[in-house]
C-alpha cells in the first residue's frame, strides 16, 4: 500500500477555518490527508502542539492564520510569524525536514489558498516519506 | 447562571452523534462506519447516526440520551461548528448540561465536501471524530458571565453624526456626554452652504438640531474638550476628559458678544477655511452652540505680551477669567460612540495643480465657505482680485481614487461637484466645466440631481486633470487659469481657460486618528479609517465591545448615511442600557496563580489590555470581560500558567492525539 | 469598427514581456495629459493602454515608438500602471516576433551597438581616444571606473563632457580607471527600445569587463548608464557602487575640495534630466554644485524636478528622427530663453546632444549656451 501522509493543520477560527469551510462549500477538492484543528487565533498556537503532533505520528504540520494586517485580534498573526520562525529552527535542529512544517496565510475568502496549501504539503511530505518520530520524543517530553 | 452539571471528575459518558446531512455527508463518508468505530472506543457510551442531526428529531436524540442514559459529554459530527455549534449547545443547556461539554467534528465542509467518496474520506472522518472524542473528555463546564451596564453614554465628536447619536439617546431619557474638541458643535456640516440633492440650506436643517442639543436636559455638552484617557470595559468605562480653558466663565457669560466686538486682534478663521478673519476672542460662527466665546491663547495679545484686556473691561457679566486652567473631568459610562469625523486632503503636494501658488485655485471646503451667506464674502463668489468669476472648473477625485494619495473613492465629491455647478450657475450664470473620471451618483435622488444639473448647460469632460497653469493676464479678462487634460471621450488633449478652479479634495482620516485609536483600542483599516466589527453585517460596532463608530471616522460618507449610522449606534447603546447587562464571551483565558511566575510577559502581549498585574498577590490576572480568548498569552507563557477556556492545552493535545493515533 | 474579439495572445505576450498592472488602468487619461508629446502633437497614451488591455494593438502604428520613457505619466498614474513597461513590452513583441517594422534610424543604431558596442558604429578601439589629449595617467589598478557613455566618447560635440569630467576628477585627486575599448554601451535605451536580448548581452559583457578589471565603484556622466548600472545590472547579479558624477562631486564641492579661482558670471538654468530626476530622485546635488561655483546665478525653469520637461531623447528616441516642429528640446530652449538664462546646464549627454541640435534652429539674435554641470566647475577653476 502506498504511503498516505498524516498531517495536522492548525487553523485560526476567524480567517483560516472559515476559508477551509469555504473550500468545502465551493466543492474544491484536495488531498484527504490533512486533519484540521481549530484554534481561536494562530497566535495562540503553542509550540508544544507542533511537537506533540510529530510525536503522535504526524508526518507534517500546517499552520494557517489570517493575512498579515487582517488579524481578528489586531496582530496575533505577527506573533505567529515570529513564533513559527523560531519553531522552524527548533524543528530543523530536531531533524524534522523543513517542508514538513509550513505556515500559510489563508483569509476567509481564500478557499483556494487553503486547498493549494493542503495539496502542496501533502505532496512534499509524500515525497519525503514517513517521519521517523523517535527524534522528537526526547525533546517534546517535557512539553506534553 | 449556575454551572450546569458536568464536573471533570464525573464518570465520563460520551455520546457521539454522526449526521448524514441527507446525502451531503453520507454520499462521501460511510457515516454508519464512523458511528460504529466511535462506539468501539471505551469512553463512548452511545454512538448514533441520523439523517439530519440539526432537525428537531435529531436534537431530541441527543436530549433523550442526556436525560435517560446520563450522557455528560457530547460529540456531534456534522457541519462546521461555525454553523450549528450554538444550536447543539442549546440542546445541552436545555437538557441541564453545561453547553461547553460539547465538541463538534466538522465532517461536512472540511471532509465530505472537500474529498472524493471512498475509504480515505471515511478514514479522515473517523480521525476527526476520534479527535473530538479525546478532546471532549477534557472539557469542563464554563460559567457564562454578564456585566452590569452603567446607564450613560459618551459621544465623542459633535458633528452631525455625534449630534444625531446624542439626541437619539437623550430622547430616550438616558444620559449622554457629548464631547467636542472645537468651541462649538456643528462639525463640517455647519461649514457647508447647501446640501445635495435637495439644496436645503445646511445651517437651516442643522441649527435646530444644535439647539435641541443645547436644550435637552439629558445631554451634558462639553465643547472645547478632548477625551484623553479611557479605561475599563463594556458597561463600565472610565473616561478622562480635558476641558480646555476658555478663559471665559461659562456660567457667567451671557453670550452678548461685546468681548468679540471690542477685541482689537484678528487672525485667520479656521471655520472659514482660513479665507476670512476672526478675533482672538471668538465664537467660530454666529449660530455656535454653546454661544460662549473662547480666548485663543496663541493669538491673544494679553497672553502674548501681557497687555490689552479690552474684553475684560467691557464684559459686564465679569465672565472673563485669564487665570482659568484646563480641567480634567472623570466620567463613568456604559457605552461609547465615536463620531470624530474627517479631515480634508491638502492638495499642495500635487504641485501641478498649483494650489497655494495660484490664488484662484480653491478646495471644495473653501468653495463652500465662499458660497455661504455667512462666509467671508457674504456668499458672493469673488476672485482674488475681487472680480466675479465668469467661468469655473470643478475637478473631481483630487487625492481620491489615486494610489499616490488615497486609493479609495471619497463618495461625496461627485455630488457636491454637481451642487457647485448649480450654485455657480445660480450666482453668476457663468460657464461650468466638470472634469470627472466617473460619475458616481448612487443615493436616493442623486442621479436625478445629476440630470437636473446637466440640464443647466454644465459641460462634462471625462478625464483626470493633468495641470493648471496661469495664463498671462489679458487686459480685458484679467488673469485666467489654463487647465489641461485629455478629454477621453473626444480622444484628445483639451485646454480649458477658466477664472476659477475648485479641487474636490478627498475625505481623509483625522490627522490624530492613530492617537484616538490607541486611547479607545480601536483597529484601523488599510485606508486609515476606524475599523468596524464586520464590513457588512456589523458596520457600527467595533472589536472593542461597547464602543461604536459612526459617520466619516469609519469611512467617507454623505449626511444621510451618517445620520442613519448615528441612529443605529444609538440603538445599540440603548439596547445595552435598557437591558442593564451584557453577556461576555465564555472563551477567555485563565491564569493558574500557583504556576504564575510574575514575569509579566502576558501583560504586554494582550491586544486588549485584559491582563493586569496584581502587585499585592504578585501574579498576573485576567479581566474576563476584556479578554477575547485568542490565547496569545497562553502560547507565550513560559510557566504554562495560562490556559484558555475551551481551547486549553490539554484539550488541544488530546485532539492532536485523537486525530493521529 | 474594431471587431472586439479580444486578442488574448497579444495581451498575454505583453504581460509576459513585463506589462505590469495593465488591467488596473481606469482610463482617466492623466497619462495623455502628462505626456510631453501632447505639447507638440497628439499622442493618446491612454488609448494605447486601452488597446493593450483589449489586445487590439495596432503594431504597425508609429505611436508605439514615440514614448520617450520620461516617466511623467507613471509618476502621476492614480492606479500605479507601469506605462513605460507596457510601451517597452509592445516594442519587445515587435522586435522579437517581427510583427511590424522597426523604425530605420533605430534599427541602424541597434545594429551598430550589436556590432561595435556603440550606437554610432565607431570602432571600439577608438572608444578611449577622447582622453588622449589629456595625457591621463591611467590608474589601471584603481577600483573606481569613470564610464563616459558612448556619446561623450565619440560624438565630437559632446566629447568635452568626458574631458571636463576627467579633468575635474584629476583636480579632486580621485584615482580612476578607464576601460576604453573594453566598455560597451550600457544598453539602457536598447532595452527601452524593446531589444531585451541585446541588452542582456551588453550587460553581461560590461559586468564581466568591470569585474575583470576589479571595479568596485562606477562614476558615470549619463543618467541612462546610471539607471541601468544601478537598477538593472544589479538584478543580473552585479554588485558595484554606482554614482552619477554630480552625486560624487557634490560632497567634494561642499567640503571645499575645489579652489575656485574664477567667477563664472552667468545666469544658469539647470535642466533636470528625466533619468536623474524622475527615475532616480536626484535633484539637489547638481543645484548644490552650481550654487557653490562663484559668480553663477541659478535660475529655475518653469518645469523642474519631478515635473521636468523631457528633452525627447529617452527610450531610444535619441536615435530616431523627430520632426522639426515636434521637438521638446525646442520648447525647453525657449523656456531657458524666457527666463533669461545665459547657460542651460545639463547633466546628461542625451539632453546635451538634443539641445545642441535644437539651438541650430533658433535665430541667433539671442541664444543660450549648453553646458554640462561639470564643465561649469572647470570654468571656475
Amino acid at each position: 500500500m502506498s504511503f498516505e501522509p498524516k498531517i495536522v493543520a492548525f487553523l485560526c477560527n476567524w480567517c483560516s477555518y472559515a476559508g477551509a469551510d469555504l473550500a468545502g462549500v465551493s466543492r474544491y477538492k484536495c488531498a484527504p490527508n490533512v486533519m484540521s484543528i481549530r484554534l481561536m487565533c494562530s497566535g495562540g498556537l503553542e509550540p508544544s502542539f507542533v511537537l506533540k503532533a510529530f510525536k503522535e505520528g504526524a508526518d507534517g504540520v500546517l499552520v494557517c492564520g489570517c493575512n498579515l494586517g487582517d488579524c481578528h485580534y489586531t496582530d496575533g498573526n505577527y506573533k505567529t510569524l515570529m513564533r513559527m520562525t523560531l519553531l522552524k529552527k527548533l524543528t530543523e535542529q530536531l531533524g524534522i525536514e523543513e517542508p514538513r512544517v509550513r505556515l500559510q496565510w489563508v483569509c476567509a475568502s481564500c478557499a483556494e489558498d487553503f486547498t493549494n496549501a493542503v495539496n502542496r504539503i501533502t505532496e512534499d511530505v509524500r515525497a519525503l516519506g514517513p517521519y521517523k518520530k523517535e527524534k522528537v520524543e526526547v525533546e517534546s517530553g517535557k512539553n506534553t | 447562571m449556575s454551572i450546569l452539571k458536568g464536573k471533570p471528575d464525573d464518570d465520563i459518558k460520551i455520546g457521539v452523534y454522526v449526521c448524514h446531512c441527507g446525502h451531503n455527508i453520507a454520499s462521501t463518508v460511510d457515516v454508519e462506519e464512523v458511528a460504529r468505530r466511535a462506539k468501539e472506543l471505551g469512553e463512548v457510551s452511545v454512538a448514533r447516526d441520523y439523517v439530519y442531526m440539526c432537525s428537531s428529531k435529531g436534537q431530541n436524540l441527543i436530549r433523550q440520551d442526556i436525560m435517560q442514559l446520563g450522557i455528560n459529554r457530547v460529540v456531534v459530527a456534522a457541519c462546521s461548528p461555525r454553523l450549528y455549534e450554538q444550536t447543539f449547545q442549546n440542546v445541552l443547556r436545555e437538557s441541564g448540561l453545561n453547553p461547553y461539554l460539547l465538541q463538534v467534528a466538522n465532517i461536512r465542509e472540511q471532509c465530505a465536501w472537500l474529498h472524493e467518496p471512498g475509504p480515505l474520506a471515511t478514514e479522515k472522518a473517523n480521525r476527526l471524530v476520534k479527535g473530538a472524542i479525546k478532546r471532549v473528555i477534557h472539557h469542563s463546564p464554563i460559567e457564562e458571565q454578564s456585566v452590569p451596564v452603567f446607564p450613560a453614554t459618551l459621544v465623542i465628536g459633535g458633528g452631525i453624526a455625534g449630534i444625531q447619536a446624542a439626541l437619539e439617546i437623550a430622547n430616550s431619557q438616558q444620559i449622554v456626554y457629548l464631547v467636542e474638541r472645537e468651541p462649538s458643535i456643528g462639525g463640517h456640516m455647519a461649514q457647508f452652504d447647501k446640501t445635495f440633492p435637495t439644496l436645503d440650506c445646511s445651517a437651516c436643517i442643522l441649527t435646530p438640531k444644535m439647539n435641541e442639543v443645547a436644550r435637552n436636559p439629558y445631554i451634558r455638552l462639553m465643547t472645547y474638550s478632548e477625551v484623553v484617557e479611557v479605561s475599563g470595559y463594556v458597561g463600565n468605562f472610565n473616561v478622562k476628559v480635558r476641558r480646555k480653558a476658555r478663559y471665559i466663565d461659562e456660567d457667567k457669560c451671557v453670550g452678548c458678544g461685546i468681548c468679540v466686538e471690542k477685541c482689537p486682534w484678528s487672525t485667520e478663521s479656521e471655520f472659514d477655511a482660513d479665507l476670512g478673519v476672526r478675533k482672538a476672542v471668538y465664537t467660530p460662527f454666529p449660530q455656535a452652540i454653546p454661544n460662549i466665546p473662547v480666548i485663543d491663547k496663541e493669538r491673544c495679545v494679553y497672553f502674548l505680551k501681557g497687555k490689552c484686556r479690552a474684553c475684560e473691561k467691557f464684559c459686564e457679566a465679569k465672565a472673563i477669567n485669564f487665570q482659568q486652567e484646563d480641567l480634567f473631568i472623570e466620567l463613568h459610562v456604559g457605552a461609547i460612540i465615536v463620531a470624530t469625523g474627517y479631515d480634508v486632503f491638502d492638495p499642495t503636494p500635487i504641485s501641478q495643480y498649483g494650489y497655494g501658488r495660484l490664488p484662484n485655485v480653491f478646495t471644495s471646503l473653501e468653495f463652500e465657505r465662499l458660497c455661504s451667506p455667512s462666509g467671508p464674502t457674504g456668499g458672493q463668489l469673488k476672485l482674488a482680485d475681487g472680480r466675479e468669476p465668469k467661468s469655473l472648473a470643478v475637478i473631481h477625485c483630487v487625492g481620491s481614487r489615486d494610489q499616490n494619495y488615497n486609493a479609495y473613492c471619497s463618495r461625496v465629491c461627485c455630488m457636491h461637484s454637481l451642487k457647485y455647478s448649480h450654485l455657480f450657475k445660480e450666482k453668476t450664470g457663468g460657464e461650468v466645466y466638470q472634469i470627472y473620471i466617473d460619475m458616481r451618483c448612487t443615493g436616493k435622488g442623486y442621479e436625478e440631481f445629476y440630470e437636473r444639473v446637466q440640464g443647466e448647460h454644465v459641460r462634462f469632460i471625462r478625464g483626470k486633470l493633468a495641470t493648471i497653469t496661469a495664463d498671462s493676464p489679458d487686459s480685458e479678462t484679467g488673469e485666467k487659469l489654463s487647465l489641461s487634460c485629455e478629454d477621453t471621450l473626444l480622444g484628445g488633449l483639451v485646454n480649458i481657460p477658466v477664472d476659477m478652479a475648485v479641487l474636490c479634495v478627498a475625505l481623509e482620516p483625522r490627522h490624530d486618528a492613530e492617537q484616538v485609536a490607541q486611547i479607545l483600542r480601536l483597529g484601523r483599516s488599510r485606508d486609515g479609517f476606524f475599523m468596524e466589527r464586520h464590513p457588512k453585517l456589523d458596520p457600527v460596532a467595533t472589536m472593542s465591545e461597547g464602543i461604536f463608530i459612526v459617520g466619516c471616522c469609519q469611512g467617507p460618507k454623505d449626511i444621510p448615511d451618517t445620520v442613519a449610522q448615528a441612529s443605529a449606534a444609538a440603538a445599540r447603546a440603548l439596547a445595552m442600557i435598557v437591558r442593564g447587562k451584557m453577556e461576555t464571551g465564555a472563551i477567555t483565558a485563565a491564569i493558574d496563580e500557583t504556576l504564575c511566575s510574575a514575569c509579566k510577559v502576558c501583560n504586554a502581549l494582550c491586544p486588549y489590555g485584559a491582563i493586569f498585574f496584581d502587585e499585592v498577590s504578585n501574579v498576573s490576572r485576567v479581566n474576563r470581560i476584556l479578554c477575547k480568548g485568542c490565547n496569545v498569552c497562553g502560547a507565550a507563557c513560559p510557566s504554562g500558567a495560562i490556559s484558555t477556556r475551551n481551547f486549553s492545552e490539554s484539550q488541544i493535545l488530546a485532539e492532536i492525539e485523537g486525530v493521529l493515533v | 469598427m474594431v471587431a472586439l474579439t479580444p486578442f488574448k495572445e497579444a495581451a498575454d505576450m505583453l504581460m509576459e514581456a513585463g506589462a505590469e498592472k495593465l488591467d488596473n488602468c481606469y482610463q482617466c487619461g492623466l497619462c495623455t495629459g502628462s505626456c510631453p508629446w501632447n505639447q507638440v502633437r497628439s499622442f493618446l497614451v491612454r488609448r494605447i493602454i486601452h488597446q493593450a488591455q483589449l489586445g487590439v494593438i495596432d503594431f504597425e502604428s508609429e505611436d508605439l515608438w514615440l514614448c520617450t520613457t520620461c516617466r511623467n505619466c507613471v509618476q502621476r498614474c492614480p492606479r500605479g500602471v507601469e506605462i513605460i513597461d507596457i510601451m517597452k513590452a509592445m516594442r519587445r513583441v515587435i522586435t522579437e516576433t517581427g510583427t511590424a517594422k522597426i523604425p530605420d534610424s533605430l534599427r541602424l543604431a541597434i545594429t551598430n551597438i550589436a556590432g561595435a558596442g556603440n550606437p554610432l558604429g565607431e570602432p571600439p578601439e577608438q572608444r578611449g581616444d577622447w582622453a588622449a589629449p589629456l595625457r591621463l595617467k591611467h590608474k589601471a589598478d584603481s577600483s573606481t571606473l569613470y564610464f563616459s557613455c558612448c556619446i561623450p566618447a565619440y560624438e565630437p560635440k559632446v566629447k568635452r563632457v568626458a574631458r571636463a569630467t576627467a579633468q575635474v576628477l584629476k583636480t579632486s585627486g580621485t584615482d580612476f580607471n578607464i576601460l576604453a575599448s573594453r566598455e560597451n554601451c550600457c544598453g539602457e535605451s536598447v532595452r527601452k527600445a524593446g531589444d531585451e536580448n541585446l541588452f542582456n548581452s551588453l550587460a553581461e559583457k560590461n559586468i564581466k569587463a568591470f569585474s575583470e578589471a576589479g571595479i568596485k565603484q562606477i562614476l558615470v556622466s549619463s543618467p541612462h548608464c546610471y539607471h541601468s548600472f544601478k537598477n538593472e545590472y544589479s538584478k543580473l547579479g552585479a554588485d558595484f557602487e554606482v554614482l552619477h558624477i554630480v552625486q560624487y562631486l557634490a560632497p567634494l564641492v561642499s567640503e571645499g575640495k575645489f579652489k575656485f579661482k574664477k567667477e563664472v558670471k552667468k545666469k544658469v538654468a539647470y535642466h533636470d534630466s528625466c533619468y536623474l530626476a524622475r527615475h532616480n530622485g536626484i535633484y539637489d546635488e547638481p543645484r548644490r554644485i552650481l550654487e557653490s561655483i562663484p559668480g553663477i546665478e541659478l535660475v529655475e525653469l518653469p518645469d523642474v524636478k519631478e515635473n521636468t520637461l523631457c528633452c525627447g531623447g529617452g527610450g531610444g528616441r535619441i536615435w530616431m528622427d523627430t520632426k522639426k516642429d515636434e521637438r521638446f528640446s525646442d520648447l525647453r530652449i525657449q523656456q531657458a530663453l524666457d527666463v533669461g538664462a545665459d547657460v542651460l546646464a545639463v547633466s546628461c549627454p542625451y539632453c546635451m546632444l538634443n539641445f545642441e541640435d535644437s539651438l541650430l534652429g533658433f535665430s541667433n539674435t539671442k541664444t543660450v549656451e549648453i553646458k554640462d554641470v561639470v564643465e561649469l566647475i572647470c570654468e571656475g577653476l
